[in-house]
């Protein structure tokens, strides 16, 4: 590792460190800094402090850490795999994809009745995790052999409509599960850390831990892919099985974030750009914890700025997301050098 | 050394065999240009040489040992490729390009040991890639692009390179400078380059040896001279508007057809 990613690093590190503990003090109550660092260490601090800032704040900020983090490697990850500098987990419709097999289980649960519901409620954490990594492969798979066949800025179009088709039989499904009795993910189309309840920050977290090291194995090999596909067969690459094992890295990076947070928009397809920029080099491995850091930073400030204390919290994580993502994904669009000569 | 024997190239579909019964071979130092007109099999016999393809029969083999049945990973130490097909990332830089040839050399996480930072380090100054190494690789000319392809090839330390029609964007000075590289490479390293070009005039000059494809499946081998004055090189290249003149060694335009 060069000195300017570890630099890079260190300073990321540093402020999402610093995000988080100002993320902990406030919210409907705040608390100055040093009862939440005193909550937080289990030194002096009120039960209540303890409890706001251990049960309530702490799954959300580890959450949006975690999700975020997952979201940027995945995205380093399927941006070299499909050698496309807009592609990731929601630009490609991955992250509808999951929400619809999330959708599809919840459905066929509440039509077989009260104890199928309760099953899929009791096994929460690994049923609904299965249940997106389904869908998340099979979106994957499909867009992958797309990519084949069609241009960069095609294949983004056809993910993001594949995304808003997949999203809009989601809907059309809950709406028939709560009918059918079995209202479990009414409310979920938009992204937000919020609903991570501390039992299930496991589930979210193992498959990401998992999907984190295969992305790590993966790295070299994944960076000769960026010659192309003869080259890296050249530099003794097996290029079928390490599509296999990137794809399967991406799945287990993204379904836990879909799953539980939603489809959090953005975050995947910038932080690669940013990890870039930083690390000046698209070898894979520097880039990975750079990106992880970057997207954590990114979902984190998305959340802190819609739980700041507004005297109304009607401002929703995709909202502010795009605000931010948007914009730079013009920017992409118009200035890259890859975009423009893959036209 | 290089050994081809009885090898046959092609594709598994409806073009079939391309070009077969091919018996030839190429000793450490060899400089050998396959030349032929487009859709001749060049390219279809450097795949195959470079184990980048299958052979549809016979087998070729580098030192001994047959290049189809070498492990990827050793035959990734030993065979360097530059291809036609254009390689671009977005923010790939030329050090990022050439440093990916020491890939077969390290460790899983990549990382380059003194022994490779020396190979690249000569491969950028044989090539004289120096001065665009901090730029985006996207962004270089067809020229530049080139060089730099070759610079990693060369990184890579192999016995054999396979460069297969690398001149075609070039213009007539760096496609001199990069032949007269490549032989001096063959010769100051021992080893073995195979380069295919439809550029004759050049590379009847600078080669050691021509494997000449005449475009229906049959091929001649000698040295330019030999193939020049035999008419073979004017059997796989004159048409109607132009025959080669060997005792001029170029081509020419055909001034009257009454002949």
């Amino acid at each position: 590792m060069s000195a300017r990613v570890n630099t890079s690093g260190a300073i990321l590190l540093t402020a999402l460190a610093a995000l988080s503990l100002l993320t902990l003090t406030y919210g409907q109550i705040a608390l100055p800094l040093a009862d939440t660092v005193g909550a937080l260490t289990g030194s002096q601090s009120t039960d209540l402090a303890r409890q706001i800032v251990l049960d309530i704040r702490l799954p959300r900020v580890a959450a949006a850490i975690i999700a975020g983090g997952a979201l940027g490697m995945a995205g380093v990850l399927m941006q070299a795999l499909f050698r496309n500098p807009v592609a990731d987990a929601w630009s490609l419709g991955l992250l509808a994809g999951g929400q619809l097999g999330v959708a599809l289980t919840v459905t066929a649960a509440a039509f077989a009745g009260p104890a199928a519901v309760s099953i899929l409620t009791f096994f929460e954490g690994p049923s609904i995790t299965l249940a997106a990594a389904t869908g998340v492969a099979i979106a994957a798979v499909v867009m992958l052999a797309l990519g084949r066949r069609v241009g960069a800025i095609t294949l983004l179009v056809i993910g993001l409509m594949l995304g808003f088709t997949s999203q809009g039989l989601t809907s059309v499904l809950l709406h028939f599960a709560a009918r059918a009795g079995g209202r479990i993910y009414g409310g979920w189309t938009d992204a937000s850390f919020a609903g991570v309840a501390p039992e299930v920050l496991p589930w979210l977290g193992l498959p990401i831990l998992v999907g984190t090291c295969a992305a790590v194995a993966t790295a070299k090999p994944l960076s000769s892919l960026l010659l192309g596909e003869t080259y890296a067969r050249s530099l003794g690459v097996k290029v079928t099985s390490l599509r296999h094992a990137v794809l399967a890295a991406a799945v287990l990076l993204v379904a836990p974030v879909v799953a539980f947070c939603g489809p959090v928009n953005f975050v995947g397809l910038i932080a690669p750009h940013f990890a870039r920029a930083l690390a000046g080099t698209a070898r894979i491995l520097p880039l990975l914890p750079l990106a992880a850091l970057g997207g954590a930073l990114l979902a984190l400030a998305g959340d802190a700025i819609i739980h700041a204390p507004w005297e109304q919290h009607f401002l929703h994580l995709n909202a502010i997301l795009a605000i931010v993502g948007a914009p730079a994904v013009i920017l992409i669009l118009i200035f890259s050098p890859a975009v423009r000569q893959w036209r | 050394m290089l050994d081809l024997r009885s090898l046959a190239v092609g594709y598994r579909n409806t073009r079939g065999v391309v070009l077969s019964d091919i018996d030839l071979s190429a000793a450490a130092g060899d400089f050998v240009c396959i030349l032929g007109r487009n859709g001749s099999g060049k390219s279809t016999l450097m795949r195959t040489i470079a184990g980048l393809q299958a052979s549809l029969g016979g087998t070729a083999s580098l030192d001994g040992e047959d290049i189809a049945s070498m492990r990827p990973a050793t035959r990734a130490r030993r065979i360097g490729v530059v291809l036609t097909e254009r390689a671009f990332n977005p923010s790939l830089n030329v050090e990022d390009v050439i440093a990916l040839a020491r890939q077969p050399f390290t460790g899983w996480q990549g990382g380059l040991a003194d022994k490779d930072r020396a190979a690249i380090a000569d491969a950028i100054e044989v090539t004289g890639v120096e001065p665009f190494l901090r730029r985006f690789f996207s962004d270089l000319s067809d020229g530049e692009r080139q060089r730099v392809m070759i610079a990693r090839a060369l990184a890579q330390t192999p016995r054999l390179l396979v460069l297969d029609e690398i001149t075609a964007f070039l213009d007539l000075p760096s496609r001199v400078e990069i032949m007269a590289l490549l032989r001096a490479q063959a010769r100051d390293q021992g080893q073995i380059v195979l380069l295919s070009s439809h550029d004759l005039d050049l590379s009847l000059q600078l080669s050691d040896g021509v494997w000449l494809l005449d475009g229906s499946g049959g091929f001649s081998v000698g040295t330019p001279d030999a193939l020049s004055r035999s008419g073979a090189v004017g059997r796989a290249f004159d048409t109607d508007a132009i025959r080669f003149s060997p005792s001029d060694g170029r081509f020419e335009i055909r001034t009257s057809r009454s002949a």
